[in-house]
Order: C-alpha cells, then structure tokens, then sequence
C-alpha cells in the first residue's frame, strides 16, 4: 500500500508529461498564429500578438465575423532605414482595415529575412505577401509555383496598374517563361564618395586614374586615414564594388547579363577585377581589418566616422549618414583601372533591386483575396512609396517626389547619375542564390587574400557548372 | 495480473514519455534526414533520388574539409583548455583560497550570458580600428602580437574558438568543485599524515576519486564542441568562406542558406557518424583506463 502511495502519484506525472507531449503535438497552428516578430521589433511584436489573441478569442466565442488572417512579412524593420517610414503608414493601414484583417506582420534584419523565406518555402509556409529580391533569388519559388504571376495582381487591382513602374523595372522579377513575378518597388545607384574636407586638408585632388589612387592612399596611409572604407563581410560591399569595377572593362556588362541565361562567371575580366582588388590589398587602400569593417555599416561608419576618405555606398544607407557629412561628401567616377577600356565616368550601376511578391495560393484562395489585395494596394500605393523615397529609395513606380523631402545625398546622387549609362551588377543577374552566396562567401577570403583572384573566380563558376548538372 | 507484470506495466508507464520524444524529436527526424541525405533538393521541388552522390561531393569538396578540420581542431583544443583549466580552478577553489565564493560566481558568470552577446563582444573586441584588445597588448608591451583578428587567415580560426572556450570554462569548474567537495576529506588527510604532498595528493588521492566526473566533463565538452555553431556564426557567419566554420555551421549555411537540403542533410549524417565515432572511442578508453 505504501509503494502504490509512491507509485500512483508518479504514473499520474508520467501521464501528465504525455499529455502535454500530445498537446505540443497539436500546436503547430497556435504557434504559426503567435509568431512574434525579431527582437528587435519587439514593440510591434508585441501589438501584433495582442491583436491575434484577441482575434483568437473572438474566433473561440464566434464573433470573428469576416475578418481574414493575413502574414506580411519584410525586412523593414527596425534598424533598417525605411522602418521610420513604412512603420507609421503600416499601423495606419491596419487601424483602417482593422474590422477586416488580421495583420501579422513578421520582420527580421536582412540576412536572417533570406534564409527565414527560405525556411517558410521549404516548410511550405510562405507569408501572404512578401518583400524579396528577383532573380536567381527568387527562383526555386518561381520554379515550384508558389508566386503570383503579377499579371493576375494587376488585372485584379482597380489602384496600381503595370503602367505606373517604369520601363523595365520589372526585367529583375521576370523569368524564364516571360512572366514578372515581383512588383518592383526599389530601383537603386551605388555611389562612389569622397570626403572633401580630408582631399583639402593633404591638398589632394581626386584620383581619376588607378595610379592616382595609389599615389593619394600613401598619402592618407602616412596620416593614419584609410584610403577606402570597403570591407568584405558576407560579401558586402565587396559584391557591389566587384561588379562596379568590373563594368570597367570590355565586353563586362554584356557578360553581366549573360549570366542569366547561363552565361560564364570564369572571365578574363573576373580575374582581371580581382586581381587589383588584391593589390588595393597590398597597396594598403582597403582597411586592414576587412572582416571586421566589412558589411555596409561596418564600412560606411569608418566613411562617417571621418577615418576613411572614400567609401562606395547605396541608398539604402543614406539614411546613416549624417547632414554633416552628406554636405561634406562629393560624388566622384571610381578610377579608372589598368587596362580599363570603359570611361567610369559615363556609367553608373543601376537596377531594380527590391519589390513584393505575392504568395500564389493566398491570391487565389478566396477567403484571403480581397485582404491579399488590399494589402498589395497599400504597398504598392503611391503614398507608400513617396514616404519611402524620404530614406534614400529611388522608386520603381512613377510618383512625383517632393525634391525638398530628399536627403542632400539623394540631390547628388541624382545629379551625378543623370548623363550617365545605367550598368548591372552581378547580384541581379546570377542565376541561383547559391552562385550568390558563394561570390559573397569568395569574396571575403579574397579580401583576406585566403585564395587567388583565379580561384575566386573558379569557385564561383563551380557552383553555376553543378547547378547546370 | 501477476506482480512481475504489474512491475514491467509500471516500467513502460515511464518509458513511454521518453520513448515518444525519442522516437519523435529525434529518431524519425534522423531516419528522415538520412533518406533526404540521398537525394537532390532545394527544399521547395521534389526530391530526386540520387544515391550517395551527396557523399561523394562532399568527399571531393574542400570547403567540407576544411569544416570537418575546424571541428576537430575545436574538440582538441576544448579538451586541452577547458578540462585542465577548469579542474585547476576548482582545485583552487577547493583548497579554499581567499575570496573563493566571489571567485565561483565570476568563473561561472560567462556561463549564463548568451552566446550571442559573448560573440558580440568579442567581435567589437577583435576590430582592429576600434576594438579594444590590440590596445591592450599595445598598453602591456606585447604590441608586436597585434593583427587583425578575424583577417588574417593565421589567427581566424582561434580568434573565434576563443570565446567559446573561455565562456565554458566555468561550468567545468562547477562541475569538477562539487566533485572534489564529494572526495572524503579523511582521504586526503591520510594522504598528507603519510608525507603526501599536495600535489602528490592531488594526482595520486584526488583525481583517481573524480574520474566519473571527469569523463562527464570530457563528454561534455566533445559534444558541445560538435555541435559548436553560435560564436563562429554570431562572430563571422562562418567566413571568410568557410574559415572559421564548424560542421554546423557549414550544414546550416549549405542547408538554409544555399537551399540545398540533400547536401546540408549529408553533412548532418556526417556529424552524427563522427559525434559516434568518438563516443565509442571515448568509452573504449574509459573502459581500459577501468580495467
């Protein structure tokens, strides 16, 4: 009797550790319904759970009504330049639509927001609507079907209309079948700037050849300031800076654009372009610590911070640089290479690189269309989009923008792109974001001088060549 | 129902729980991830069937190689650093040295903060524009050591096992501190009125006692090593390339990353056979040191 006082109470536990086993097993849709958001959005994280616990007890006492469950998800968030922008204008849209959706909407840093789209697609739990990149990025998707042909978007929406984005914006979410994918929302310019108090203060002009670079980096090197504030930190800015180098040379960009459709990665032009990467290397113009000053903060706020003279930069980080240091910055074309047969003053890199995509199955199933597509109406809305270009975003989509909101570094930035010819980068046109991921990865051992500029070169085109298997 | 029954109803009662979590967080998904190991897909088509293609690949792809060293290295070097080091500081401890309570709870205080914030640190530390540690050799005389940390190829690697190293130490000092706290103290009193001296003692009395405990800690410490991924992760994305990568790193950055689930499952299996290898090598030893 006095054993079973023992036994009973812990086989009761036992059962009660089951049970809870069993109740775990059933959560999968309870947890998916309270995801919260990164921590970094912990206070819109927090909004939204409470909004979808009181959806969950108005479901439970049956006055749901019509509302529809919808998942935005975007690397918008906090930290990131268009957040102070989109975020108002979002709670905006979801106070007007409050009696009609459920919003959940999921945000994570860059990096972590690719591989948490590549995690939901291979779980087959794709957001209703998505920010994400065209291209070899969003091809695996494309290729299962899980994204709207932007056609349907159109035909369905009485708001935005493909008539509205400018010509060709939609090349980067088009596919092989001819079809867009993606509604393009950002178009971008990668910049080339120099600080202009530190040219005037060793009494330097800007370099226009490489041989000047090299002369003006001793020059800075002798006084401790760091010629170029470009790193390599998951292949950022590198990638960028590589291409734009690369559009230098002859016959570059139609090879920029052949990789697309198959085209080789394993250049002369690759090795050349790698080649004086690695003697900016040696010749002390990169900053020493490339890991560690890589990434686009990293490298922008050695620029910022008044400890390197140049940087190459986009849009989406003007919103980190200071008034001060905008109004100190000039835009300058990057010298131009040894053996370089382009002006890199009459070119400047430019393309679609950002848009929405829409989850096919949600478009189509019928409860969530009309949310669907109020939801895309937002953000594609000229509202929207006006509010972002205050960030630095150059707009897809043709809305008129009050120049007196626009950084002072956006007004150059202009300026400076207006005579010139707009060229790609590789980023846009790889095929998979495998052969991404491994420019990126190469890069960074480049930068470290890890491998040669040939073995760069190779292991990128090994990716391209398996996936060709 | 005879009694013998009643007893192995009782037995299943408590097993099953362990059972089902088994069977399902962890024998499934390996049955699962050894089949997705033979096949070829990105997570989102279907699988195609490819045999041990994905073996092969990673027999012949240096990138692997290099994690597969990097594991090894770290699983070394924990053994080396942590366990010696830790049973030191216990030891310390234990022979009561002033101060030992405060001592306790810094030794142990790496332990609780997140790996994350750890590797954070580190890696502002490590900068060599605006970290601190290349300051700090400069300011003890020691600046002929100072480099970039997380670039250059030949200081990479450890600058990341760094961290993780010097974070666990403290649970090993827990660990070995209650171990030498359960030693009989008559035992080594004896030890010491027979001329013993404190070394001596220590090796020839103490140690000997603690060796279950030990093994714990060497057990530890080999499988938090194989499956090491926050502070290589956190502190360099595994990069440059694959330099500072560890298996698991390297099969979630081929996995989630790359998209390629068959390969990244490969890499899994690989860890699972090797994380066995040393298992059974670790218990051959234990044994024959037993016998």
């Amino acid at each position: 009797m006095k054993k079973n006082h023992k036994k009973w109470p812990a086989l009761f536990m036992a059962a009660v550790l089951g049970t809870g086993l069993t109740a775990c097993g059933n959560a999968g849709t309870a947890v998916q319904d309270t995801e919260q958001p990164d921590t970094a959005q912990a206070d819109s994280g927090q909004k939204d759970t409470e909004q979808q616990n009181e959806a969950a007890e108005a479901e439970n006492d049956g006055s749901a009504g019509e509302k529809v469950s919808v998942v935005l998800a975007t690397n918008w968030g906090e930290g990131d330049a268009k957040y102070d922008y989109f975020y108002p204008l979002f709670e905006k849209f979801q106070e007007e639509h409050k009696d009609t959706m459920d919003i959940t909407l999921q945000t994570y840093s860059t990096e972590d927001y690719k591989t948490k789209i590549k995690t939901q697609t291979a779980s087959g739990d794709l957001p209703d609507v998505f920010t994400y990149w065209g291209g070899g990025m969003m091809k695996d998707m494309v290729d299962a079907g899980l994204l709207l042909n932007v056609d349907d978007y159109f035909a369905a929406s009485s708001d935005v209309k493909k008539e509205d984005f400018e010509d060709g914006a939609f090349a980067y979410y088009t596919s092989g079948d001819g079809n867009a994918y993606g509604i393009p929302i950002e178009s971008t310019r990668g910049i080339f700037i120099a600080n202009k108090s530190l040219f005037g203060q060793y009494d330097l002009a800007y370099p226009t050849t490489y041989e000047e670079l090299v002369e003006v980096s001793k020059v800075f090197r002798e006084n401790d300031i760091i010629p170029l504030a470009i790193g390599s930190n998951g292949g950022t800015p590198s990638e960028f800076f590589f291409s734009e180098l690369y559009n230098q040379y002859e016959g570059a960009a139609d090879e920029i654009s052949a990789l697309a459709g198959g085209g080789s990665f394993h250049t002369e032009n690759a090795v050349k372009v790698a080649e004086v990467i690695v003697d900016m290397i040696d010749q002390g113009m990169l900053p020493a610590d490339t890991m560690a000053n890589g990434g686009w903060t990293g490298s922008l706020q050695l620029y910022t911070d008044q400890k390197a003279a140049m940087t190459y930069t986009y849009p989406w980080n003007f919103e980190f640089i200071s008034e001060e240091m905008q109004e100190n910055s000039e835009i300058i074309p990057i010298p131009q290479l040894p053996g370089a047969t382009v002006d890199p003053s009459s070119i400047i890199s430019g393309f679609t690189v950002y848009g929405l995509v829409i989850n096919k199955q949600s478009f189509e199933d019928a409860a969530k269309h009309d949310a669907v597509l109020a939801l895309c109406d937002f953000l594609a809305s000229d509202e929207l989009t006006q509010e972002l270009t205050k960030s630095g975003m150059i707009p897809c989509k043709k809305v008129e923008v009050n120049a007196d909101e626009q950084k002072l570094i956006m007004h150059k930035t202009i300026d400076y792109a207006k005579d010139k010819t707009l060229v790609q980068v590789h980023y846009t046109t790889m095929p998979s974001a495998d052969a991404i991921t491994m420019m990126d990865s190469s890069l960074d051992e480049l930068f470290i001088k890890a491998i040669t500029p040939e073995e760069f070169a190779q292991k990128v085109q090994a990716v391209l060549d398996k996936n060709k298997e | 129902m005879s009694s013998k029954k009643k007893e192995n109803l009782f037995a299943a009662g408590f097993l099953l729980p362990v059972f089902v979590i088994y069977t399902v967080f962890l024998f499934l998904p390996l049955v699962n991830t050894a089949f997705y190991s033979l096949t070829k897909w990105n997570g989102v088509t279907d699988k195609v069937f490819t045999g041990i293609k994905n073996y092969q690949e990673l027999f012949y792809n240096s990138d692997y190689w290099i994690t597969f060293r990097n594991t090894v290295k770290l699983v070394v070097i924990t053994l080396a650093i942590q366990i010696p080091v830790g049973l030191l500081l216990a030891y310390l401890l234990y022979i009561k040295t002033k101060g030992a309570k405060l001592f306790r709870t810094v030794f142990f205080l790496p332990v609780v903060i997140a790996p994350v914030a750890i590797s954070l640190m580190f890696s502002l530390f490590y900068n060599s524009e605006i970290g601190v540690f290349n300051r700090i050799l400069e300011m003890m005389g020691l600046g002929r050591f100072q480099t970039n940390w997380l670039s250059n190829t030949k200081t990479l690697l450890y600058a990341v096992m760094a961290p993780q190293v010097w974070q666990y130490i403290g649970l090993y000092v827990t660990i070995f501190l209650g171990a030498l706290q359960s030693v009989p103290e008559e035992l080594v009193e004896s030890a010491e009125i027979d001329g013993a001296g404190k070394i001596r003692t220590f090796f020839y009395v103490v140690l000997p006692q603690i060796t279950d405990f030990t093994n714990i800690c060497i057990i530890l410490c080999v499988t938090g090593s194989l499956k090491a991924f926050e502070h290589s992760w956190i502190m360099t994305g595994g990069g440059p390339g694959v330099r500072s990568a560890y298996l698991g790193v390297y099969m979630y950055k081929t996995a989630f990353v790359n998209s390629d689930f068959g390969t990244g499952s490969a890499i899994t299996m690989t860890i699972v056979a090797l994380s066995l290898v040393i298992t059974v090598l670790l218990k051959s030893i234990s044994a024959f040191r037993k016998e």
